[in-house]
């Protein structure tokens, strides 16, 4: 996708190729196997597609107009070009291109990463949308006209300066952390977890803290993302069923994960410039340190949550803080953070599910069940929706 | 004579593989790991973290200067690497073609000063971190 957008200078023309290439790829390839380099296959049936695809533009406007469309002089498709695509410094430019295309200023920030997601990552609108906490068909509409935006301000697919590349970072990482987040908590269908959706967000942030080694967050988020994977075994029990962080086998983490997220923060934290990523990763490292859930040391967690609350008081952070709360100063202190949260989490699931938690600790089980199954009917996944019904029953 | 063993790849090309690729790659791997431990010429096997994790220390002037990242931003990166006594590069490069050539290069180079624990009839230590 990236070679071809640089190829067309054109996203829409780059994905509609890139679409008929996968189309091609799946027809073809399980009968007559893959082809010596399935990347370069792509990009020269995506590219002879286009090309098609102009040719005949160029001649159906030629027909009523004298001007064409598209310049009708293509570049030559000599195969250096295909050659120098694939070589591998190109090939991570393009992507960080791409990637920085799609979180040009021009768009609003929502725009910016809803573009990535679909662009750069290859996420379905549906997901996006999911993500988003609003209704496909509004996506659409807004990745529909972040393209036109782009297309219209005719901005150059040439490399971001310096100085660009670090004021879109940010909508970069967030684009990368939604999309991990996708495969951690898929937000419908028969799977909780998407496994390929971490890696690839594991792959794309690795090549982040290549490009900008110097940026404490960038590793944050590599860090965070591999805190979490390496949990990812332990976490759906043998029927698909969720296993608490508490419940689940310590010893099948993955160890050399954690570690390597680990020595990543410590690289981060040295430049004394903490950010939400870090102190998110710097959370999971806590809870992946504790040899048994009841060594988890909660008071770091609360103050960890209370710095990432302080700068970003979203109800969502707020959401957690009041779990870490809960385990220090107990239920009542936790409730108080969780009352004003009442009304802009009111379509979260989470929010729910964790004031139930509380009530039917409290002995409240009328507000318990209310919670619960106020929970239930905002949760789209089948894992946590089993989960739910567990913890009602157990009421 | 002691060689090393070193072996340099593209991260961005090693992170893209599929799990069968690496799956293919370990296997060669094995293979001279089991190679060498029974012809007892078998040193080291260090693999190592992404150069995402490295820092680089210059103490140019008075004041130590502490970069993140690989000394050098190079196509390819340092993997990890093997020691391996053979009597000859002859017979290194001989044990050395069942590691995987492909999608990286393999540079031995022969060790000129070595202390350390005595391979050759210590107990073996494993830390898994790879």
């Amino acid at each position: 996708m990236a070679a071809l957008s640089r190829y067309f200078r054109d996203l829409d023309m780059a994905e509609d190729a890139y679409q008929e290439a996968c189309v091609r790829a799946l027809a073809k390839w399980p009968d007559q196997g893959l082809p010596d380099s399935p990347l370069s296959w792509l990009i020269t049936v995506g590219r002879n597609y286009g090309l098609d695809i102009k040719r005949k533009n160029a001649r159906l406007v030629q027909a009523y107009d004298p001007v064409p469309l598209y310049e009708t002089q293509l570049p030559d498709e000599k195969s250096e070009a295909i050659e120098e695509i694939l070589d591998n410094a190109v090939f991570r430019d393009d992507f960080v291109r791409l990637l920085f295309t799609c979180c040009h200023p021009i768009l609003s920030a929502e725009h910016q990463i809803a573009l990535a997601l679909k662009i750069v990552v290859g996420l379905s609108v549906d997901e996006i949308a999911r993500a988003f906490l609003i209704k496909s068909k509004t996506m659409e509409q807004r990745i529909t006209r972040a393209k036109k935006k782009i297309t219209a301000a005719k901005i150059p697919f040439d490399p971001p300066s310096p100085e660009d590349r670090s004021t879109r970072l940010r909508a970069v990482l967030l684009a990368i952390y939604l999309l991990f987040n996708e495969g951690y908590a898929a937000s419908g269908g028969d799977h909780h977890l998407r496994i390929p959706l971490c890696e690839e967000a594991i792959r794309l942030a690795r090549l982040l803290v290549r490009l900008f080694p110097e940026e404490p967050e960038v590793r944050g988020l590599l860090a965070l993302c591999l805190l979490h994977h390496a949990r990812h075994e332990t976490r759906l029990g043998e029927s698909g069923e969720i296993i608490l962080l508490k419940d689940q086998d310590r010893s099948s983490w993955n160890r050399p994960l954690i570690q390597e997220g680990r020595v990543l923060l410590e690289a981060a934290l040295r430049h004394k410039k903490a950010g939400p990523l870090q102190i998110q990763a710097a959370i999971a490292a806590t809870h992946t340190s504790a040899l048994s859930s009841s060594e988890t040391d909660w008071p770091e967690l609360e103050r960890l949550y209370r710095a990432l609350v302080a700068l970003q008081p979203s109800p969502v952070v707020r959401l957690n803080w009041a779990v870490a709360v809960y385990h220090v100063q107990g239920i009542t202190a936790a409730l108080d953070i969780l009352e004003p949260l009442s009304e802009p989490l009111a379509q979260y699931a989470y929010f729910h599910g964790t004031l139930g938690v509380l009530l039917a600790e409290q002995g409240n089980v009328q507000g318990a069940r209310k919670a619960y199954e106020k929970a239930l009917a905002l949760t789209l996944s089948e894992a946590e929706k089993s989960h739910i019904r567990q913890r009602l029953i157990a009421l | 004579m002691l060689f090393s063993v070193l072996i340099y790849s593209s991260e961005d090309v090693i992170d893209a593989l599929s799990e069968g690729e690496i799956e293919e790659i370990l296997s060669h791997h094995y293979a001279f790991q089991d190679r060498t431990k029974s012809e007892k010429s078998f040193g080291a096997a260090v693999k190592l973290m992404s150069t995402g994790t490295a820092v680089t220390l210059h103490r140019p002037q008075e004041e130590l200067l502490v970069t993140d990242g690989p000394f050098a931003e190079t196509k390819e990166q340092l993997m990890g690497f093997y020691l391996l006594e053979a009597d000859t590069l002859d017979e290194a490069i001989e044990a050395v073609k069942l590691l995987p050539l492909d999608k990286n290069k393999v540079e031995i180079r022969p060790v000129s000063y070595f202390d350390g624990a005595n391979f050759r009839d210590a107990d073996r230590l494993v830390l898994d971190a790879s």
